[in-house]
């Protein structure tokens, strides 16, 4: 189902990136960091390290101040405006507070991803129906978002992230307000992803999380990467 | 072309839900937008039937001209030949002085005791002028007017200049208060259009967030709106028509009778199925331009 890799070229690369919004301040300072196709992160780092500001730069939200960031072997630094929705199409995209539409069906929000290339509506209605069921929310896909319940909004955002069949999958605290239980469905779903070949990059709080799926971390602080540290080291 | 279809077919999708999210805003904008309409469209109206009359009462236009005193026959035939020349000119028919006194002794119905007691003759010998049709208008009769006024022999060129100016220049003015009433209303109408669509656009901010997040181009963002503006400009532009249309029937009976009492024959027309087109494309012109408007002000996203 999945491509297959090219050669070795690693899947995301960033080289010497730094992001300020204000001039004088860094929320990302020289970062440079490689992830291989098919590679499962997790990004981890206190308040304001930069995670969200790290994923924002991979789908194209804001621009690096300085650096490169090479995306399957496009330098997304130089995209123009018109070459962004094609990005974003390839990427799934889970946002810490959904950004879901409340008003409309779990169906219509998940769909659209579909919608916005242009799907035909009754490819549309399957492909939804499939994932809905992969996070077992099949039967309220007739039912208004904010009818749902935290959780199953935040699956309805991971079924939509991954409804495109994306090549990246990233998620900003994926599981920021959840129990424990709901939390680890929610990532059980998220690693069935990358096992199916996905790149996956999690940023998350929840060190327990970290321990429970032992794969590479990459530990971000006041803008820097502070530690990179793979899977083998953690469970050593 | 499957693609396009698709992407028509969500546009169209999202350019109705929009219109029914928000009934009072649009329902707002589409009665003010067809009452400017019905403004400029009675404008037109009015111009087109004016014109109209005025193009009639060219067919009986005519030019007098009053020869001066003491014109010998000989004279008189010359002028009358050179006349003929000028361009412009259909027939000369040629009045003497008797044929005049004849005349205006018919005119009186043979009660010409009047006349009787007079030594001499006191009206002139005259051309009675008819134009050829390309010139049966205000401009055209100016230009032959000009063309006769100076010929050796003419004393004065008579042909009912001051009404025909004056409607004529009633007209234009008529006319131009049209052209700059339906400016002002256009510029009126694309900012109703402009700011429906901007609170249209406020109202689904988070929709175009998430669009834009998930790929959508620029296009399949805003596309919807422009739609949304043109169905308003042409549903406003097809209100304001039928209403045009019934405050003509309304008024065509007491008008007709004044103007008929006026200019003799009148029957006011209502626009032809070119200048319904017209009214219902500038509607929807304006409707999307106006959307457009609104994003170009608006920014970006
Ligand atoms: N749009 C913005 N404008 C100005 N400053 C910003 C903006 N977004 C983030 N920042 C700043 O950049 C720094 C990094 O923010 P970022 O959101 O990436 O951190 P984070 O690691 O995601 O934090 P958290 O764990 O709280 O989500 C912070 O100091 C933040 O104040
Ligand atoms: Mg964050």
């Amino acid at each position: 189902m999945r491509r297959e890799p090219p050669v070795t070229d690693p899947f995301v690369r960033m080289y010497h990136v730094s992001k300020s919004y204000m001039a004088g301040t860094f929320a990302l300072h020289d970062v440079s960091l490689e992830v291989d196709r098919g590679e499962f992160v997790f990004l981890t780092g206190p308040s304001g390290a930069g995670k969200t500001t790290l994923l924002k730069l991979l789908f194209a939200a804001e621009r690096p101040s300085e650096g490169q960031i090479i995306l399957r072997g496009r330098n997304i630094t130089r995209l123009r405006e018109y070459g962004i929705p094609a990005l974003r199409r390839r990427i799934g995209v889970v946002f810490q507070d959904f950004k879901l539409l409340g008003h409309r069906s779990v169906e219509e929000n998940v769909g659209m991803a579909l919608e916005v290339r242009g799907t035909p509506p009754r490819e549309i209605r399957s492909r939804v129906f499939r994932v809905l069921k992969q996070v077992g929310l099949q039967h309220r896909r007739y039912h208004r978002a904010e009818a749902l319940s935290g959780g199953e909004q935040q699956r309805v955002a991971l079924a939509r992230a991954l409804v495109n069949d994306p090549e990246l999958l990233l998620a900003d605290e994926p599981t920021g307000n959840l129990d424990p239980e709901l939390t680890l469905e929610i990532m059980d779903l998220i690693a069935s992803a990358g096992a199916r070949g996905t790149t996956v990059v999690v940023a998350t709080h929840d060190l327990s999380l970290i321990d429970r799926y032992a794969k590479r971390t990459l530990h971000l602080e006041a803008g820097c990467v502070k530690r990179d540290a793979g899977a083998a080291a953690i469970s050593a | 072309m499957r693609l396009l279809v698709v992407h028509l077919f969500y546009a169209a999708r999202s350019a109705i839900r929009g219109l029914w999210a928000s009934p009072v805003t649009t329902g707002v904008a589409l009665v003010t937008i067809a009452v400017s309409l019905v403004l400029v469209g009675a404008f037109g109206l009015l111009v087109t039937n004016m014109q109209g009359l005025l193009d009639r009462v060219g067919e009986d236009l005519r030019v007098t001209a009053y020869l001066e005193e003491g014109i010998s026959d000989e004279d008189l035939k010359r002028l009358a030949l050179l006349t003929q020349t000028v361009e412009g000119v259909a027939s000369v028919e040629t009045i003497s002085k008797d044929d005049a006194l004849r005349i205006f002794d018919e005119r009186l119905g043979g009660r010409s005791g009047l006349l009787e007691g007079l030594e001499y003759n006191p009206l002139p010998a005259s051309l009675e002028i008819t134009l050829v049709e390309s010139q049966r208008s205000v401009g055209g009769l100016r230009v032959v007017v000009e063309s006769l006024d100076g010929l050796p022999g003419i004393e004065e060129l008579s042909y009912g200049e001051e009404w025909v100016e004056g409607y004529a220049r009633a007209l234009s003015m008529i006319r131009g208060l049209g052209v700059g009433v339906a400016c002002v209303l256009a510029l009126a109408t694309l900012l109703i259009v402009g700011n429906t669509i901007k609170l249209a656009v406020y109202a689904r901010r988070d929709e175009i967030e998430i669009l834009g997040l998930v790929g959508a181009s620029r296009s399949f963002v805003r596309i919807p709106f422009l739609l949304e503006g043109f169905t308003q400009g042409t549903l406003a532009a097809l209100m304001a028509l039928g209403l045009l249309y019934i405050l003509y029937r309304i008024l065509t009976p007491s008008l007709a009778a004044g103007i008929e009492l006026l200019m003799g024959h009148a029957s006011p027309a209502f626009f032809s199925p070119f200048q319904m087109f017209l009214l219902v494309a500038s509607g929807a012109f304006v409707g999307a331009l106006g959307s457009a408007a609104a994003f170009v002000e608006g920014g970006r996203r």
